[in-house]
């Protein structure tokens, strides 16, 4: 087992040290290098969570960068109307890159640290530790603008047409511990990983202009069972964001809102569904970026529209993310 | 190039995983002499609400009633496999008191079941009070059980026997407030037979292994004792119920409406 898991941190670990070595791309119109960089958030610590934990950074293709995220969880610790409430905080650091392959295909990768805490009748509890990494490749098609054939063109380039799909493949891997004696709490996501190994479907359409952008991002999550019969419901996730660029003479400042959702599937356990543990959340995302030279620092605050999340016994309050890229 | 070959040599890894069929449940297992631990947490409420001391709820019409003493009786405790055998707990030891004041901070009581044997169980039987047989026995045959109750105060006398429920506190009415209440039901000896008997299914198989141990989260629901199969008033003279040959089989089967399996935990 030793010799797999470190097997794995060593293809994370070529991926991350190639990144140093991948060679800058050169800064193009800022909205039309954008690309919708989801995280894999399922139900684990960076959890109950939404695939609207965004896209990474709105102006730059290929990146690596750190990313910090703070959540708020309230969950009904019994089964009555009155039971008492624990509150949980998430805290993830995350290593996260985009790394060009060529033209067409690049790879998304994160690798998470969780710190979880739970609060319940003022005892507290800690689960810390690597969370699940992730590695997706994506295939980006670019549109480009027709030519009028009556004009004879001597500019052989293509036109971007500011429209462009990206179809991703992936795969979330176990890198994260998981512990059969936390999934008896009525918030499942109160653990640093699903101990599975789950695949990842994208769909990603994206518009930019000079001065307005948007992102779209489907994403299908088919989760596996992991080695204590245990199996996270399959997730649905959406996300469309919609940004501006506003120029400045050493900056650009790229505000942005956002609507995203996940749709969560049963959770079972011994090939059985386990009863209120499937649920949908829609969140309302702002935020904005600031491009520096080549740094990026982001900002977003995800608030739920609408929630009901395992029998509704468990609340998502607020989630806030800031991050740090370095353009490639 | 080299990093698309490494994401599809994953992805590939992670497809064929995800999609391989997992063989090993189709093999029977040999559970012959494995024996491991059930846990029932009985978890006491009224309607959607958690039982708390000194709560006033409201019941039929327009009662309500507050308590501060909240005490059942289980025993004969079996359970039900899927290929529909039974597994007893053994006799003498079958027998328990729920008391709401031996819950932990979330209100739950435990009981805990040790060497039960290893099956794939879908249902519980147990019943409330106690049985005949196991008062015939007389009172050398009920062991300690005998001396735990009286100290809890659950037996009237050996002659009237033991109380199946307990509940102490106070009702008030549209016309009166705050006036005693005490259920103090039994079989009055051998008078009558109050014993009752519930079976619930488990919404998902408790697998019993040794190196399981699964829990059963069995919910209670206090105002059935009174909104049962039958509706009762305190107005009525169902303040004050022990012994009475028409009042204690209507509360005996109210009772027995007010179990339900909630969930099941798999360890």
């Amino acid at each position: 087992m030793n010799v797999l898991q470190n097997f794995k941190y060593l293809i994370l670990g070529i991926i991350l040290f190639s990144l140093a070595k991948a060679e800058a791309h050169n800064p193009v119109n800022p909205c039309n290098r954008h690309e919708p960089f989801q995280v894999l958030c399922d139900l684990c610590g960076c959890s109950t969570s939404s695939g609207s934990f965004g896209f990474g950074t709105l102006s730059n293709a290929n990146f690596v960068g750190v990313r910090y995220i703070y959540q708020n969880f309230e969950s009904k610790n019994g089964i009555f109307e009155n039971s008492p409430i624990s509150k949980e905080t998430f805290n993830t650091i995350q290593l996260w890159a985009q790394i060009p392959i060529n033209d067409s295909f690049y790879v998304t990768t994160s690798l998470p640290y969780q710190d979880l805490t739970r609060d319940f009748n003022n005892v507290k509890e800690n689960l810390n530790g690597l969370g699940d990494a992730s590695v997706i490749g994506w295939y980006k098609h670019v549109f480009y603008k027709k030519k009028d054939e009556s004009v004879v063109d001597f500019n052989p380039n293509k036109e971007p047409s500011g429209h462009s799909l990206q179809f991703g493949l992936g795969v979330k891997l176990p890198t994260g511990q998981f512990e059969q004696r936390l999934a008896d709490n009525i918030n499942p996501g109160f653990q640093v990983g699903t101990g599975s190994i789950d695949g990842v479907f994208s769909l990603g359409y994206n518009y930019g202009s000079d001065k307005f952008g948007v992102n779209t991002l489907l994403s299908y999550y088919l989760k596996g069972e992991n080695k204590n019969d245990y199996q996270f419901g399959d997730q649905f996730s959406y996300a469309v964001n919609f940004f501006t660029a506003i120029p400045r003479q050493k900056m650009n400042i790229m505000p942005f809102v956002g609507l995203s959702g996940d749709v969560y599937d049963s959770i079972t356990q011994y090939d059985e569904t386990l009863r209120d543990t499937d649920g949908n959340i829609v969140n309302f995302s702002f935020g904005s970026e600031l491009a520096i030279e080549k740094f990026i620092f982001g900002a977003s605050y995800t608030l739920p529209v609408s929630q009901s999340l395992f029998g509704d016994n468990v609340q998502s309050k607020q989630r806030l993310s800031v991050y740090i890229n370095f353009a490639l | 190039m080299k990093f698309l070959k490494y994401t599809f040599a994953l992805l590939a890894c992670a497809i064929i995983t995800a999609c391989s069929s997992d063989d090993d449940n189709n093999q029977a297992e040999d559970l012959t002499g494995q024996t491991g631990v059930i846990t029932l947490k009985y978890d006491n409420g009224v309607g959607d609400q958690d039982f708390i001391f000194g709560t006033s709820y409201n019941k039929s019409n327009s009662e309500s009633f507050k308590l501060d003493n909240l005490k059942y009786m289980i025993s004969n405790v079996r359970f039900t496999d899927s290929n529909g055998n039974i597994f007893e707990y053994p006799t003498e030891d079958n027998v328990f008191i729920i008391n709401e004041l031996d819950g932990n901070n979330a209100g739950e009581i435990f009981v805990t079941l040790e060497g039960v044997d290893a099956a794939d169980y879908v249902s519980v039987t147990f019943g409330v009070g106690i049985d005949q047989d196991r008062f015939a026995l007389g009172a050398a045959g009920q062991g300690t059980f005998l001396d735990y109750a009286t100290d809890q105060g659950m037996m009237w006398s050996w002659a009237s026997g033991y109380k199946f429920i307990r509940l102490d506190g106070t009702f008030s009415t549209s016309t009166v407030s705050n006036q005693p209440l005490n259920i103090h039901m039994g079989s009055v000896g051998t008078a009558l037979d109050n014993y009752k008997e519930v079976t619930l299914s488990f919404p998902n198989t408790v697998l019993v292994r040794a190196d399981k141990s699964p829990e059963v989260h069995i919910k209670a629901d206090i105002a059935k004792v009174f909104d049962g199969a039958t509706s009762v008033n305190f107005a009525d003279g169902y303040d004050q119920v022990h012994t009475d040959v028409n009042e204690t089989p209507i509360i005996a089967s109210n009772i027995a409406t007010m179990f339900e399996v909630h969930h099941v935990h798999n360890d």
